[in-house]
């Protein structure tokens, strides 16, 4: 017996890969504004995100309430601590680019897990074949 | 054993890897059960059709999309599969000599 | 949250103001020298004003999520005056021997111009790192 359903499973990876989309979102629109006067850097909220996904609790196993953020997606903040240029710009283009490479990489892992998984569960319910 | 998991809900068919065969679950259950099952693979086939189209008219996540085909496709594929061994089950019963 | 395809929309509307910026400086850089334009006087130098812009602002209306882009909202001169250089067997020599230059600062300019390069570049590594999500995406169901 599991701990972990076969349903909370792949809510916590889609959940993953949505939260990776985003960040990988929020920094292009950072990077397409490098150069935009008065632009602050902005990037995914973890501590709303999480917020929203641990309230709506027991129902994330259930398809209609999947999206945990609402139909806006993951909340987001200006980035904080970041220094700003002459023109008031705070993007930094080697950060952005390094946060897309790794949200790329949390992606890629949560879509392995989850295709090995549905390949698992057609293997069973196939019986194997 | 949560076999479909895809819905979230306890089934009463347990279906093991490797198995040849559904356990027989008792009678009072069963036909509740099947009605569920049918009724995911209209649930989850909806639920597909409106993450496609959310993805096409750019609302939606494509990952969002290709997960709820995955749960449509899984869903149907365990249907079906119950189904065949329903019937499978019901001819043996048939064959038996009365 | 807005779709991927959003986000590249973004990235590829950073392309084309980013390449503007390049040309302008390139454009700023040659002619830091012409003390007499078709109208007369020193060149004045050119600068791109950018504004942030959502990609779809259908989708902003109503709340959503969607990506940022950015857009030209114009191509401005510099009002800022040039300096002056007394050089009073210039051509364009005032009565006193000076020289108005084009307010332009070389060094300035390929500050600009690298700088608009580099985000040009990152932009287009945005595009194809996005493509690369979609791909993953794509392959859920696959095996």
């Amino acid at each position: 017996m599991s701990e972990i359903s076969d349903a909370a499973l792949v809510a916590a990876l889609r959940h993953q890969m949505t939260v990776a989309a985003a960040r990988q979102v929020v920094s292009a629109s950072n990077l397409a504004n490098a150069s935009t006067p008065g632009f602050k850097a902005r990037e995914v909220d973890f501590a709303r995100t999480l917020e929203a996904q641990l309230a709506s609790g027991l129902r994330t196993t259930d398809p209609r309430h999947q999206s945990a953020q609402g139909a806006a997606g993951p909340a987001t903040k200006e980035t904080e601590g970041l220094q700003a240029r002459r023109d008031g710009n705070t993007v930094q283009v080697d950060r952005e680019l390094l946060e897309m490479t790794r949200a790329g990489g949390d992606f890629a892992r949560a879509q392995t897990a989850l295709a090995a998984k549905f390949r698992l569960i057609r293997y069973a319910i196939n019986d194997g074949k | 054993m949560a076999v479909n998991p895809l819905v979230g809900s306890v089934q009463t068919v347990p279906l093991l890897p490797g198995s040849g065969q559904a356990a027989k679950p008792t009678s009072a259950g069963f036909g509740e059960s099947l009605a569920r099952l049918i009724q995911s693979v209209d649930d989850t086939n909806g639920q597909a059709n409106q993450a496609v189209s959310s993805m096409l008219s750019g609302q939606g996540d494509v990952h969002d999309a290709m997960i709820a085909l995955q749960r449509a496709d899984l869903t149907l594929q365990l249907t079906v599969q119950v189904r065949n061994k329903l019937v499978q089950a019901y001819q043996e019963i048939m064959r038996m000599p009365v | 949250m807005a779709t991927l395809d959003s986000a590249i929309s973004a990235a590829a509307s950073a392309l084309s103001a980013e390449r503007l910026r390049v040309e302008v400086a390139v454009s700023n850089l040659a002619n830091a020298e012409s003390t007499r334009g078709p109208d007369g006087k020193a060149y004045r130098r050119r600068d791109v004003v950018l504004a942030a812009e959502p990609v779809d602002s259908f989708n902003d209306v109503l709340g959503r999520a969607t990506a940022t882009g950015v857009r030209v909202a114009d191509v401005i001169e510099d009002p800022t005056p040039g300096r002056q250089r007394y050089e009073p067997s210039h051509p364009d020599a005032d009565k006193n021997g000076f020289v108005a230059l084009p307010n332009v600062d070389p060094s300035e300019e390929m500050v600009d111009m690298l700088s608009a390069a580099r985000a040009y570049q990152a932009n287009l590594t945005a595009i194809s790192l996005i493509r690369d999500l979609v791909q993953r995406a794509l392959e859920i169901g696959r095996g």
